[in-house]
C-alpha cells in the first residue's frame, strides 16, 4: 500500500530466521515424540478405537503444522519491517495478511525488552511497546539494535510528555 | 478548621430505605413465596434474615453516632468505626469532580446527595455524603473549591424542583428538550416487539390445526371458534397494553431532558421521577458516534452518542448517549453547536465498486456454522424441522442483505482534521473524531483486498475501555492518504 508514503525500511535480525527455526525444531521433536509414545501405547494397551483415530488425525495436523512452522520463519523476516522517527513507531508485517500500524510516540507509555532462552544463545531481544491501547511487539533484534531503538523510543516519548 | 459534624440525621431514614430496598427480595421470596414451606433453609433463613435487619439497624443507628466529618484547611477528616476507630484523609487538592444527586428520596426530604471523586482508585477514591441537607452541600462545595487550588472542576449539576429555580449559569444555553412528537416517536422504536404478532399468529393457527385432527366433532368446532375471539380479543388487549406501557416508559425515561452547555462543558438532565444530571466536559470528549437501529432508520431518528475520557487519565471515562431518539438532522446540528469545535460534512465518499464483490464473495462463516448446527439440530420450530435448509435460506438471504446494506452505507471521508467512517447493514454507526484524538491507526490487506487494491482500516481512540473503529474494503489509495494525514497531526497538538 504506502508507495509514495515511506515504508519501513528496517528489517529485524538475520539470526531471527535460525532462532525461529531451532525453537520450532524444538517444539516438533517434543511434539512427535510425545505423540509416538501415545501410538506405541495405543498399540501395546489395545485402546478404543476412535483414539487411534484421534491419534491419526493428530499426527496428519502435526505434519502440516511442522511444514508451515518451518516456512513460516523466513515469511516473517522477509515481510517485518519497522521504522521509528521522532513522532512515529511504524511496523508493517504479514505474508498473508498484511498489517500496517502507526503509533505516535506521545502515546507510547512503556517499552521494555526481553529475551527468551534461545534468544540469549543468538543475543537476540524482542522490544515491547505499550500505549494506551494496545502492546506491539518487535521480535528478534540484534542487542546493540534493540538497546538503542528502546532508549530512543523512551527519549522521543518522554521529550512529549507534557502534550495533550 | 471546622469541628467535626455527624452526618444528616435523614442519613439514618436513608440508610434504613436502602435496607428495606436491598433485603426487599429475601424477604419476598422467604416470607411470601415461601411463607408455607418447611424447608430447612427456609426455616433457618428467616432467623437468618430477621438478625442480619436487626443487626443492620442497630448498626445504622450506631453509624451515625459515631461517623463524623470536619473539614480541614487541605483536607476532609473523615472518621469512622463504632469499635476501632478508623480516619481517613482526603486532600481537597486531590478532587476532580463534584457530582450532587437529587433523587425523588432527597426531594421528599428536601436534601441532596453530593459526591467528591478524587483521580485515585480504591477506598479512597470518593468522599460521599449521601443524605446531605441542601446549604451544607454549597457549603461543602464552596468550601472544596476555595481550598484547593484551581484546578479542580466543579460539577454544579443539580437541577431543583421548578418553583425554586436555581441560579443557572448565565452562559448556559439549552440546545434541546423533547417535543410530545418526539417522545411519541421514540416511544414506537421500542414496537419491534410487534414481529411478535405475526409468529404467534402461525403458533395459534398451529394449535387450532391439531385441535381440529383430534376432535371433528361439530359443536367442539364452534367453541374453538368462540375460543379464537377471546384469544385475537385477550391478544388486542395485551398489545395495547403493551404499547402503553412502552409509552409511559419512555416517556418517564426520555420526557423530560434536557441537553444544554457552556464553554466548558456539556450538561444532561433526564428523568422524570428521579433527577440524575450528569456533565461531560467538553475537552475529553474523544469521539462522536451515531447509531441508528433498523426502526431508528425508518423513523429516521439517531443516537448520539459522545466518548470520552477521564479528567487525568483517570478512570472516570465511558461512553455517554446524548439522547437516543434525536431526528438525524437536529442530531448534526447539535453536535456542532454544543462542541464548537467540531464539524460535520456531508459529501463522504463511497466504497468502490469491487468492494462490493470482495464483500459478497466472502464466505460468510456465522451462515456456515449455523448451517452445520442446523442440520445436526434440526430444531423443531413450528413443527418444520424437516425444512431446516429453509431456515438456512433465510439466514443466507439476511446475511446478502445485511452486506448489500453495509455496502450501501459504508462512507468514509476526511476533513480537514476530521475523519468520519460510517458502515453497518441493519444498525448503522457514523464515527466523527479528530485527529489528535487517535491515539494509534492501523490498516490490513489480505491477500485477496491486495490484489482488489483495498485494504481495511483501524483507528483507536482513548476511552475505557479504548475504542476501536474500523472500515473495510477502502481503495488503497485512500488508506495511503489516510496515512499520511495522520502523520500530520502534530499540527494540532495542544501543548499544555
Amino acid at each position: 500500500m504506502p508507495e509514495q508514503l515511506q515504508t519501513p525500511q528496517n528489517r529485524l535480525s538475520k539470526k531471527s530466521v535460525n532462532v525461529w527455526l531451532l525453537d520450532e525444531t524444538i517444539e516438533n521433536v517434543i511434539g512427535f515424540v510425545v505423540l509416538i509414545v501415545l501410538f506405541f501405547l495405543d498399540y501395546y494397551f489395545d485402546w478404543v478405537n476412535w483414539i487411534g483415530w484421534i491419534l491419526i488425525a493428530l499426527a496428519v495436523i502435526s505434519v502440516l503444522g511442522a511444514l508451515w512452522g518451518f516456512i513460516r520463519p523466513s515469511l516473517l523476516y522477509k515481510h517485518w519491517r519497522y521504522d521509528i522517527s521522532e513522532e512515529f513507531l511504524q511496523l508493517k508485517f504479514g505474508a498473508i495478511k498484511e498489517e500496517h500500524q502507526l503509533v505516535p510516540m506521545t502515546k507510547i507509555q512503556s517499552v521494555s525488552t526481553k529475551q527468551g532462552p534461545l534468544m540469549r544463545k543468538y543475543d537476540l531481544y524482542s522490544i515491547s511497546v505499550q500505549t494506551m491501547g494496545s502492546t506491539h511487539t518487535i521480535q528478534m533484534l540484534d542487542k546493540d539494535v534493540a538497546m538503542e531503538l528502546r532508549n530512543r523510543i523512551a527519549h522521543y516519548a518522554k521529550v512529549e510528555e507534557m502534550d495533550e | 478548621m471546622t469541628e467535626a459534624r455527624r452526618y444528616h440525621p435523614v442519613q439514618i431514614i436513608y440508610d434504613l430505605w436502602q435496607l428495606i430496598k436491598n433485603s426487599f427480595f429475601f424477604i419476598l421470596i422467604l416470607f411470601v413465596f415461601q411463607a408455607g414451606s418447611d424447608a430447612w433453609w427456609v426455616t433457618y433463613g428467616k432467623y437468618a434474615l430477621l438478625a442480619i435487619i436487626v443487626l443492620r439497624i442497630l448498626y445504622i443507628f450506631l453509624k451515625w453516632l459515631t461517623h463524623k466529618y470536619a473539614l480541614t484547611a487541605t483536607a476532609f477528616e473523615l472518621t469512622e468505626g463504632i469499635f476501632s476507630k478508623k480516619r481517613k484523609t482526603v486532600p481537597y487538592a486531590k478532587v476532580q469532580h463534584i457530582k450532587r444527586e437529587t433523587k425523588l428520596f432527597h426531594r421528599i426530604f428536601r436534601v441532596t446527595s453530593i459526591t467528591f471523586e478524587t483521580g485515585s482508585q480504591g477506598e479512597e477514591s470518593a468522599v460521599t455524603f449521601h443524605v446531605v441537607s441542601r446549604e451544607e452541600a454549597d457549603r461543602l462545595e464552596k468550601e472544596v473549591s476555595q481550598r484547593s487550588s484551581d484546578v479542580i472542576e466543579v460539577d454544579e449539576t443539580e437541577e431543583t424542583e421548578e418553583s425554586e429555580l436555581p441560579a443557572v449559569e448565565p452562559d448556559r444555553t439549552v440546545h434541546f428538550h423533547p417535543t410530545k412528537k418526539d417522545v411519541i416517536k421514540a416511544s414506537f422504536t421500542s414496537l419491534s416487539f410487534l414481529a411478535v404478532i405475526p409468529i404467534g399468529g402461525s403458533l395459534l393457527s398451529k394449535l387450532e390445526d391439531t385441535f381440529q385432527m383430534e376432535q371433528q366433532t361439530e359443536g367442539f368446532f364452534s367453541a374453538i371458534f368462540q375460543n379464537w375471539w377471546l384469544i385475537v380479543i385477550s391478544a388486542v388487549i395485551l398489545l395495547v397494553l403493551l404499547i402503553a406501557g412502552g409509552m409511559i416508559w419512555t416517556f418517564i425515561k426520555y420526557g423530560k431532558y434536557e441537553i444544554a452547555s457552556d464553554q466548558e462543558k456539556v450538561y444532561i438532565t433526564k428523568g422524570v421521577l428521579e433527577e440524575t444530571p450528569f456533565s461531560i466536559t467538553k475537552q475529553n470528549v474523544q469521539a462522536i458516534k451515531i447509531e441508528q437501529s433498523l426502526m431508528k432508520r425508518i423513523l429516521g431518528l439517531a443516537e448520539v452518542k459522545l466518548v470520552c475520557a477521564g479528567g487525568m487519565g483517570e478512570d472516570s471515562a465511558d461512553v455517554n448517549s446524548l439522547y437516543p431518539f434525536l431526528p438525524v438532522r437536529k442530531a448534526h446540528q447539535l453536535i456542532v453547536e454544543i462542541l464548537r469545535t467540531y464539524e460535520i460534512t456531508d459529501s463522504m465518499q463511497r466504497l468502490p465498486r469491487k468492494a462490493f464483490w470482495l464483500r459478497m464473495l466472502t464466505p460468510s462463516w456465522f451462515w456456515i456454522i449455523a448451517t452445520v448446527i442446523l442440520y445436526f439440530w434440526k430444531p423443531d420450530f413450528l413443527g418444520l424441522s424437516e425444512y431446516w435448509w429453509a431456515l438456512s435460506i433465510v439466514l443466507l438471504i439476511l446475511v446478502v442483505i445485511s452486506r448489500v446494506l453495509d455496502y450501501k452505507h459504508t462512507s468514509y471521508t476526511i476533513n480537514d482534521q476530521f475523519i468520519q467512517l460510517r458502515s453497518g447493514g441493519f444498525t448503522t454507526s457514523f464515527f466523527l473524531s479528530k485527529r489528535n484524538r487517535l491515539i494509534e491507526v492501523g490498516a490490513s490487506r489480505s491477500i485477496f483486498q491486495k490484489k482488489m487494491g483495498l485494504a481495511s482500516l483501524a483507528v483507536v481512540n482513548r476511552a475505557k475501555p479504548v475504542l476501536h473503529s474500523t472500515i473495510a474494503d477502502v481503495p488503497d489509495e485512500w488508506a495511503d492518504t489516510f496515512f499520511a494525514w495522520y502523520k500530520g497531526r502534530r499540527r494540532e497538538l495542544e501543548i499544555r
